[in-house]
C-alpha cells in the first residue's frame, strides 16, 4: 500500500494551507464562519442573549482546529470577542469570555491529540473521546470562565450562576457535538471512496425525512421527537457519519429552535426542564449518529479487513497447496526414481552374487576332489581361499597320471579374479590336460596352452609352472611360465628351481619354452605354490621366498617322512596369518616314495583307470629289481589279471571301490606276488570267459586263491631270472 | 581316444587296415574294439588289426577280439591280426587259443602289392 495513504489511518490534519494567501483566507473564513455561527446560535439562547442551549460556534473552532491545526486559534479568538463585545457589559468581560471560547476548543483538540483522535471518527474510541474529552471535557473551560464573568460584571445575579453554569456548558458541549461532526465529516465527501449518485440520493432521502420529520414532531404537542433517534440511527447504519451528521444536524437544530420558542413538546415547560430534555434528545441524536456511525464503520472496516485477510489467507493457502503439490509431485518422482535405482541395485546385486557362486563353483570343481593315488610317490596339496577378498580368486593346481607311470604336476595363476578368471582357469586346465596325455614334454604342453590363451577372446595373464617326473628315475623335467619357482628340500637344504623360465602365458605373441630338467633325490620333496603364500604386505618377494626356504627346511625336517599332509598343514600355518589370508594361496607336496627293503607296496583305489598305474609301479620295481623283461611280460599280465578281477567282481554291488592291494616281494629268484581286496570273491566261471584265471595259471609258476569274509588273496609266484638287465 | 593306446585306421582296396598303438586293458578294451567294429565300411572284405605297437594285452582285450571277429564274421568280412613272433602279447595269445580262432601274421601285409602276400 505504498503512495496513497489510507485516509482511514491519517492523524494530522490533512488540509492545513500551506501557502500565504490561502492560510490569511483560511483565517478570515474560520472568523467569520465562527462569528456567523454565533450569531444563529445568540438566536438561539434561553438565558438572557449570552447563554445559548446549542452554542455551534464551539464546534466550529474544534472542527476547524482539528481539520486546518490548532494554528488557527487567533481567528477563534478575535472573532468570540467580536461576538462577545456587543452582549457584554464591560471590554475586559467580552475579552476573558473571548479567551474562554478560544481556551476551551483548543483545549478540546490538545486532549483529542493526546489520545490519537482520528476525525473520520470511524472508531468507537473517537466516538467516545470527542464526547467525554472534547464536549463535556473541555466545555467545562468555557462555561466556568463564561459563567463566572457574567457574574462578576452583574449581568446575573450569583444565584443563578449553577443554571447560567449548567446551561453554557451543555450549551458548548452540543455546539462539539452537534456540530463537529457535521462539520468533520464535510471533507469525508472527497477523502472517501466517492459516492456513487445512489448514495447521494439516499443521504438527500434522509435529510428530507428528517426535515419532515422533526418540522412535524417538533410543531406536535406530542412528545414525538425520539422519532428522529430511528432516522439517524438508520442513515448512520446506511451511510454512517457522511450520511448521518447531516440528518443529526438538521434534527438538532431544529429541537432548539423548537425549545426556544416554546414550541411543540417543549411548550409548558420550565427553563430546566427544556433544557434537560433538549440537551438529551441533542446528546442521543448526537450519540445515535457518529457513535453508531463510528460503530457500524468500525463494523465495517474489519469486515473488509476480516474478507482482505481471508483472501490473503486463501491467496496464501493456494500458492502453499501449489507449492506443496508440486513438491509432492517431485517426492513422488524422487520415491520412484529411488525405487528404480533401488530395483536396478538388486538385480546387480543379483547378478554379481550369482557370477560369484558360478565362479566358486567353477574353482571348486578346479580343484581335484582328491589326490590321484600314484604309485611310487606320496602327493599333498592345499588351497586357502582368501579371506579378505570375497572375490574367487585365479589359484589352481593339477595332478595329472600320465601314461608309463609319469606324473604331471601343474599349479598356475590366472590374473584377476571372478567369473572370467575362473573360465579361464577352466579352459587352460582342461587344454593342460590334453596336451599332457597327448605328449608329456614340458615344453610342448606349454606352446599348447600358450596358444591357447593367446586365442581367448579376453586374453588374460597366466602363469603356469608345469613338471612331469617319472618315480622309476626320480627325474624331474619342467618348464616355467613366469610362476614363482619350484622348491626342492632335501637333507636340510632348500634349492628353487630356477631355470626353465619363461614370461607368463598370454603376454606376448611369440614364446619360446625351454626344458630344464632336476634329479628328484630319494627322500627329497618337492614344493609347488601361488603368490599367495609367498607375498605379504610390506615385505619383497625375495624375503617371502627366504622365509619358505627356511620354513620349509624346518617343517620337513620335523614332519614324519610319510606325512605330506601334515608338512602342508605345517607350511600354510607357518607362512600365512590364518585371519588375514590376502591373496589365494595353492600348496602342492610331491614326494618320492621308498622302497627300502626291496619290496613292492601298493595301496590304490579298485578303479579300473588304476591298472595302468600299478602296471606301471610294478613293472618299474621289477625292472630295477633286475628282472628279466620276458618274466616282467608275463607278470605283468598275470598281476593285471588279478587286479582286474578285482576292479570288476570284488565291490560289484558296492557305491564305492574298495582299495586294491598289491605286494611284491622277489627272494632267491623266487617272485611272490599277492593281489588282496576287501571285498567278495566269485567262482571264475561266473566272470567273462574265465580266461583271467586260465592266463594266470599259465603265466605264473603257480596261483593260489584264498577267501575270507574280510575279503580275498590271490597269490602269485614264479621263479625269475635276475641281473639279466639289457 | 585314450590316454592308454591309440587307434588308426585306413582303406587300402578292399583291405581296411587298424592299429592299435599302447596298452590295451580292462579299462579301455570295450571302446577301442567297439569303435573299429562300428567304423568298418561295409564294403571291406577284409580288416587287417596290427598289433605290433600294442604293449600290453589282458583277458578284457581277448574277450574284445574275440567279439569283434564275430561280429565281423556276421558281416562276412575277415579279421586278420598282426603280432610279431617277440611281441609281449604273443604269449596271452597262445594261452587263449585266441590264434587258433583268428588268423594271426608275424608281419603287416605288403601294401604295395596288390594281392596279399602268403604269411611267412
Amino acid at each position: 500500500m505504498s503512495g496513497v495513504r489510507d485516509p482511514a489511518t491519517r492523524h494530522t490534519p490533512s488540509l492545513v494551507p500551506q501557502s500565504r494567501p490561502a492560510r490569511v483566507a483560511t483565517l478570515l473564513l474560520v472568523a467569520l464562519a465562527y462569528y456567523a455561527s454565533a450569531r444563529l446560535g445568540l438566536g438561539l439562547s434561553l438565558v438572557e442573549a449570552n447563554v445559548t442551549p446549542l452554542w455551534p460556534p464551539t464546534g466550529v473552532a474544534v472542527a476547524a482546529m482539528l481539520v486546518l491545526g490548532r494554528s488557527i486559534w487567533p481567528s477563534v479568538a478575535v472573532a468570540a470577542f467580536a461576538v462577545n463585545l456587543p452582549i457584554s457589559d464591560t471590554l475586559l468581560a467580552a475579552a476573558v469570555t473571548a479567551v474562554g471560547n478560544t481556551a476551551a476548543p483548543y483545549l478540546a483538540v490538545v486532549l483529542l491529540d493526546r489520545v490519537g483522535f482520528r476525525r473520520q471518527l470511524e472508531r468507537q474510541r473517537d466516538a467516545l473521546a470527542i464526547v467525554f474529552l472534547g464536549a463535556l471535557g473541555a466545555m467545562l473551560v468555557s462555561a466556568t470562565i463564561g459563567a463566572s464573568t457574567l457574574v462578576v460584571d452583574g449581568t446575573i445575579p450569583l444565584a443563578d450562576l449553577p443554571t447560567a453554569w449548567t446551561v453554557w456548558w451543555t450549551g458548548d458541549a452540543m455546539g462539539v457535538v452537534i456540530v463537529a461532526p457535521f462539520l468533520l465529516s464535510l471533507p469525508l465527501l472527497w477523502e472517501l471512496e466517492p459516492w456513487p449518485l445512489r448514495r447521494w440520493l439516499e443521504a438527500g432521502a434522509f435529510l428530507l425525512a428528517m426535515t419532515a420529520l422533526i418540522g412535524w414532531a417538533a410543531q406536535s404537542q406530542l412528545p414525538l421527537l425520539f422519532l428522529a433517534l430511528a432516522v439517524v440511527g438508520f442513515a448512520a447504519w446506511q451511510l454512517q457519519l457522511r450520511g448521518a451528521a447531516p440528518v443529526a444536524l438538521v434534527a438538532s437544530l431544529v429541537a432548539t429552535w423548537a425549545a426556544v420558542r416554546d414550541r411543540g413538546p417543549f411548550g409548558g415547560l420550565s427553563l430546566l426542564e427544556q433544557v434537560a430534555t433538549l440537551q438529551a434528545f441533542n446528546v442521543c441524536v448526537a450519540l445515535a449518529s457518529f457513535v453508531f456511525a463510528s460503530l457500524v464503520s468500525e463494523r465495517r472496516r474489519e469486515e473488509r479487513e476480516l474478507e482482505r485477510a481471508a483472501a490473503e489467507l486463501e491467496e496464501h493457502v493456494q500458492k502453499r497447496t501449489l507449492q506443496l503439490s508440486t513438491a509432492n509431485a517431485r517426492l513422488v518422482q524422487e520415491i520412484r526414481e529411488r525405487s528404480q535405482a533401488q530395483e536396478q541395485l538388486t538385480v546387480e546385486e543379483a547378478r554379481s552374487h550369482r557370477e560369484h557362486e558360478i565362479a566358486e563353483t567353477l574353482q571348486r570343481s578346479l580343484m581335484p576332489e582328491r589326490i590321484a593315488e600314484l604309485p611310487g610317490v606320496a602327493i599333498a596339496a592345499r588351497y586357502v581361499p582368501a579371506t579378505a577378498d570375497l572375490q574367487v580368486g585365479g589359484d589352481w593346481y593339477d595332478v595329472i597320471p600320465l601314461p608309463d607311470g609319469l606324473v604331471g604336476l601343474a599349479i598356475g595363476d590366472v590374473a584377476g579374479h571372478g567369473l572370467q578368471a575362473a573360465a579361464t582357469m577352466v579352459q587352460v586346465r582342461m587344454a593342460l590336460r590334453a596336451y599332457a596325455l597327448q605328449d608329456p614334454a614340458p615344453a610342448t604342453v606349454m606352446r599348447g596352452v600358450h596358444q591357447l590363451v593367446s586365442q581367448l577372446r579376453v586374453p588374460e595373464m597366466v602363469t603356469l609352472l608345469y613338471l612331469v617326473h617319472d618315480p622309476s628315475t626320480g627325474s624331474l623335467r619342467f618348464t616355467n611360465a613366469g610362476h614363482p619357482p619350484a622348491l626342492v628340500v632335501h637333507d636340510g637344504e632348500a634349492t628353487y628351481l630356477t631355470d626353465g623360465l619363461a614370461p607368463p602365458l598370454g603376454v606376448t605373441s611369440e614364446a619360446l619354452f625351454s626344458e630344464a630338467t632336476h634329479e628328484l633325490a630319494a627322500g627329497a620333496t618337492l614344493l609347488l605354490y601361488t603368490d599367495g603364500l609367498v607375498e605379504r604386505r610390506g615385505a619383497s618377494i625375495a624375503k617371502g621366498l627366504a622365509l619358505l626356504a627356511d620354513e620349509a627346511v624346518q617343517s620337513v625336517a620335523t614332519s614324519p617322512a610319510l606325512d605330506l599332509e601334515g608338512l602342508c598343514d605345517e607350511l600354510l600355518e607357518a607362512m600365512l596369518d590364518e585371519h588375514q589370508v590376502a591373496d589365494d594361496v595353492a600348496l602342492v607336496a610331491l614326494r618320492p616314495i621308498l622302497s627300502a627293503d626291496g619290496s613292492l607296496s601298493l595301496r590304490l583305489p579298485a578303479e579300473a583307470r588304476v591298472l595302468v598305474q600299478v602296471r606301471g609301479a610294478v613293472r618299474r620295481w621289477l625292472r630295477e629289481a633286475g628282472v628279466a623283461d620276458v618274466d616282467a611280460a608275463d607278470i605283468l599280465v598275470a598281476c593285471g589279471e588279478a587286479c582286474a578281477n578285482v576292479v570288476q567282481h570284488a565291490y560289484s554291488g558296492e557305491p564305492a571301490a574298495g582299495p586294491l592291494e598289491v605286494e611284491a616281494h622277489l627272494a632267491q629268484g623266487t617272485l611272490e606276488l599277492t593281489v588282496r581286496d576287501r571285498g567278495r570273491w566269485r567262482a571264475p566261471a561266473d566272470r567273462g570267459g574265465g580266461w583271467g584265471l586260465q592266463l594266470m595259471r599259465g603265466l605264473m609258476d603257480d596261483v593260489g586263491v584264498e577267501h575270507t569274509d574280510a575279503g580275498t588273496s590271490v597269490h602269485l609266484r614264479r621263479e625269475v631270472a635276475i641281473g639279466v638287465r639289457p | 581316444m585314450s590316454e592308454l593306446a591309440r587307434l588308426e585306421t585306413s582303406l587300402v582296396g578292399e583291405t581296411q587296415h587298424a592299429s592299435i598303438s599302447g596298452e590295451i586293458d580292462l579299462s579301455n578294451a570295450r571302446l577301442l574294439l567297439d569303435t573299429i567294429a562300428a567304423t568298418m565300411p561295409d564294403d571291406a572284405a577284409v580288416v587287417v588289426l596290427d598289433l605290433t605297437a600294442t604293449t600290453y594285452l589282458d583277458s578284457a582285450g581277448i574277450a574284445g577280439l574275440f567279439r569283434l571277429a564275430e561280429r565281423l564274421r556276421i558281416r562276412r568280412q575277415d579279421l586278420r591280426l598282426v603280432v610279431p613272433p617277440d611281441s609281449p602279447i604273443r604269449a596271452v595269445l597262445h594261452l587263449t587259443r585266441l590264434d587258433h580262432v583268428i588268423e594271426v601274421d608275424d608281419s603287416p601285409p605288403d601294401v604295395s602289392a596288390s594281392p596279399a602276400p602268403e604269411p611267412a
